[in-house]
């Protein structure tokens, strides 16, 4: 029982620890969005392109997030929660 | 993770996306049907609506793909219509967005990829499409092999990430708070954040199918 407990414990910081990517995207997109602000000021009139670029590009670099996200629910839903189960099965 | 089954037709498990998606495909066609009965040279009313619409993708699809990628309208506006509706129909209390399950949006992934490779192998010819897995030197086959398959995993995960996890946040809050808060939220996770991606999944159709045609 001490075994499962501690795997439990385990993967959920591993969890924890995988959803960081999300804040390291979050620093880049920001960035990506304060330089498409700069341009949009420079150059008004290509606004409607800027902003195009700028949310594909925002969505392409947030692929690193969203795998860190679906590792996050695969090791949550997959991993822990049939464990959890089990562990309240033993109590 | 498995989506909840309703229902059984015989052996055939109706789970909950597979029932939303149907009955947005139904919604679709029956718009289809009654919004294209006497449709007039100068546009009123829902007419002005839609053509704005069509016209928009037009212009998306023109000005990335060239005057050749008219061809490829009516699927672009078909994957918005369906990807569209499928995030919204999220808001609604009870529903379950088809996007959620990751089956809908690994099937639209697959069909972009295979749409895009047929209408390259039609435009350059077989042996030309190929050689382009050899480019720019023969022993890069493994690593551009490796980056068309996982130019479908991202493109399927990063609708259904954003959504699933988004309504496992309003889960979340709903079972903390079920009254004022999930309102901004629904209207952030559901509304908002289901047109960017509506916006992003279909600029990344047109774009991966522009890059293998080219």
């Amino acid at each position: 029982m001490l075994e499962i407990a501690i795997i439990v414990a385990a993967i959920a910081i591993g969890a924890g620890v995988a959803l960081l990517a999300g804040g390291l995207v979050g620093i880049g997109e920001g960035y990506v969005a304060g330089k498409a602000v700069e341009a949009m000021a420079r150059q008004p009139e290509m606004e409607g392109s800027i902003r195009t670029t700028m949310i594909l590009g925002q969505a392409i670099s947030e692929s690193g997030a969203i795998y860190s996200l679906a590792v996050v629910l695969l090791l949550i839903f997959t991993v822990v929660l049939p464990l959890v189960n089990r562990l309240l099965e033993l109590l | 993770m498995e989506p909840k089954v309703l229902f059984y037709i015989h052996t055939f498990p109706i789970s909950e996306p597979l029932l939303f998606t149907w009955i947005i495909m139904a919604a679709v066609a029956i718009a289809c049907f009654f919004l294209t009965r006497n449709l007039r040279k100068v546009p009123r009313g829902v007419q002005h609506l839609l053509e704005v619409a069509v016209e928009g993708i037009e212009n998306v699809v023109v000005g990335d793909m060239g005057p050749e990628g008219k061809v490829f309208v009516p699927l672009i506006l078909m994957v918005a219509t369906f990807v569209g509706l499928s995030n919204l129909i999220g808001v609604v209390p009870g529903a379950v967005s088809p996007t959620e399950d990751l089956t809908t949006t690994l099937t639209l992934a697959l069909f972009v990829f295979v749409v895009g490779h047929v209408a390259a192998i039609v435009k350059k010819g077989f042996w030309p499409w190929l050689k382009g897995f050899f480019e720019p030197y023969f022993f890069m086959f493994p690593i551009n092999l490796a980056g068309e398959i996982s130019q479908v995993i991202s493109h399927a995960f990063r609708l259904y990430g954003n959504i699933f996890g988004g309504s496992i946040l309003i889960g979340i809050v709903y079972m903390l708070a079920p009254y004022v808060l999930p309102v901004p939220l629904l209207a952030w996770f559901g509304v908002l954040m289901g047109i960017i991606q509506t916006a992003v999944f279909t600029l990344l159709a047109v774009i991966y199918i522009q890059i293998k045609i080219n």
